[in-house]
């Protein structure tokens, strides 16, 4: 792999070195049922196979914060600029003890959501969008960032026939309503928007989610050949830029079951992030 | 979300800063008694006190996984917490409320340990500006002394032993110091803190606390619970 000098968004951690950072970094951004994690681990056998070392990480699996937020989040006790911090306290543990050495190591890093997912719910809950930025200013631009897009109307059945909603996916610390169903649609429309202007901010791959499994493997297949073979991604994948197309629901709040269901299917990642600190 | 100067309470929120053996949770203990005698509701806020993160924090500081930027950003949650849940809604009600360390210890920690000065100021925007902060001002000589007798030991992270500035923990916590004491120095002018000399008896340095208290609770007698 060629080494393309990684950045920040603008703010350098003290003894991080910017150099040497040989691996790549790749996001999977997205909302919850869409499909991430059953991508990431296709991804990830299909990158082994090719003989890349793969490490897999996501929200709230700091080995800090980890428990930590889960806890806080039962208790539905956090405030919004608490709940914030906490997640960035937990990606500043995962950057600093898991990303970046696996960069330097020359790992494929793939991340299930990233600072985008981080930053879009924090201004869904009203918070300063700029205050927000700078607070993840730290955070390490990717390679490359794909983003599975799928309709809020295609995207009600598949949370209402796997798992029901969600607490915090439904919004409800945000809106004044009991109605699940009623926080869930407007709380994922909201956040559509933001992610809308994320994309565009900072050039997202949107990938098209509703389509069978395969079909969007290969899409994202074909564009993560291209950042591993060291060329510009050009639109071969069929993607388009953000901010065009109708409704799409973007990512949610907790994430925490299906990001779950995503270790257990691929494993192993902590025990990469051990060795790789060893 | 309301930034740093721009919150209007009925509440009064005074904080004191300073090293570690500078006298200052004393002075703040004995405020708050005069304040309860003089029939105000006053509260008592402890930094690093959230029961939310405190696990966390406690993890992080025991099994020394805490790097600058976590050390910086766990703190800050702690302090959300308090602010959002505990701080905010008492100046709402118009309580005094009092802080043993506020954001100015979090700014002269981070930055002593090599953040950028500008990134953690920012992080704090949505805390509530103090009505009266005090800065108890005491040469590090002094400080440690009165550390010697009081305890035995410095922890890791208060003497800076992430830092790698020494070996020795008592040489390192000197040097900590040393750079937490050139931030709050820094800070005076900036945030306009009121300096304190801790070396005078503690008599005199409550006195001064107490006046300047006075003033600022002048026009907050609807503050008064009966007596």
């Amino acid at each position: 792999m060629k080494e393309r000098k990684k950045e920040t968004y603008g703010v350098v951690l003290p003894g991080m070195e910017l150099s040497g950072l040989v691996g790549k970094l790749i996001v999977i951004e997205g909302t919850d049922g869409v499909g991430r994690s059953t991508q990431i681990a296709l991804l990830k056998e299909w990158l082994e196979q090719k003989g890349h070392a793969v490490l897999d990480t996501g929200l709230s699996r700091s080995g800090l914060v980890g428990k930590g937020i889960k806890r806080a989040k039962e208790g539905h006790t956090l405030g919004r600029i608490t709940l914030t911090l906490f997640y960035a306290t937990d990606f500043a543990d995962r950057l600093e003890h898991e990303i970046v050495p696996a960069l330097r190591a020359g790992f494929v890093v793939l991340t299930d959501r990233y600072i985008y997912s981080l930053i879009a719910r924090a201004i869904v809950r009203g918070l300063d969008p700029e205050w927000v930025r700078k607070v993840y200013a730290f955070g390490l631009k990717p390679d490359a960032v794909f983003y599975l897009r799928i309709g809020v109307d295609d995207l009600i059945p598949r949370v209402v026939f796997s798992r029901g909603f969600d607490y915090w996916e439904s919004g409800m610390d945000v809106y004044s309503t009991e109605d699940m169903y009623e926080g869930f649609r407007r709380y994922q429309t909201s956040l559509l928007e933001q992610f809308d202007r994320l994309a565009e901010e900072y050039s997202f791959k949107v990938v098209d989610a509703t389509p069978e499994p395969k079909k969007i493997f290969e899409k994202l297949r074909a564009g993560i050949t291209k950042i591993l073979e060291g060329e510009p991604a050009r639109p071969a994948l069929e993607v388009t830029s953000g901010g065009t197309s109708p409704p799409v629901a973007p990512s949610t709040p907790a994430g925490e079951p299906e990001e779950r269901a995503a270790s257990a299917a691929i494993g192993a990642s902590p025990a990469q992030g051990e060795n790789l600190k060893a | 979300m309301k930034r740093y100067g721009e919150h209007r309470f009925p509440g009064r929120l005074f904080v004191v800063e300073g090293i570690d053996g500078s006298g200052k949770s004393t002075q703040l203990m004995l405020l708050h008694q005069w304040l309860k005698s003089e029939g105000y509701g006053v509260v008592f806020s402890e930094w690093n006190s959230s029961l939310v993160v405190k696990d966390t924090t406690k993890r992080g500081k025991k099994r020394k996984l805490l790097t600058p930027q976590s050390f910086c950003l766990i703190h800050a949650t702690d302090f959300a917490d308090r602010m959002e849940r505990n701080i905010i809604p008492l100046l709402k009600a118009g309580a005094i409320v009092l802080c043993d360390r506020y954001i100015y210890t979090a700014f002269a920690r981070d930055t002593a340990r090599g953040l950028d000065p500008a990134y953690v100021r920012e992080l704090y925007a949505f805390a509530v500006k103090p009505t009266g902060a005090f800065y108890f001002r005491v040469p590090l000589e002094v400080s440690i002394s009165r550390l010697h007798a009081a305890r035995s030991g410095f922890k890791f992270y208060e003497a800076g032993l992430d830092m790698g500035l020494s070996e020795d923990p008592s040489e390192s916590f000197r040097l900590f110091q040393g750079r937490i004491i050139e931030e709050y120095e820094k800070m005076v002018p900036e945030f306009g803190l009121t300096v304190i000399d801790a070396t005078l008896p503690i008599e005199a340095q409550q006195e001064q606390m107490r006046q300047l208290a006075i003033s600022k609770l002048e026009r907050a007698k609807q503050l008064r619970v009966a007596p």
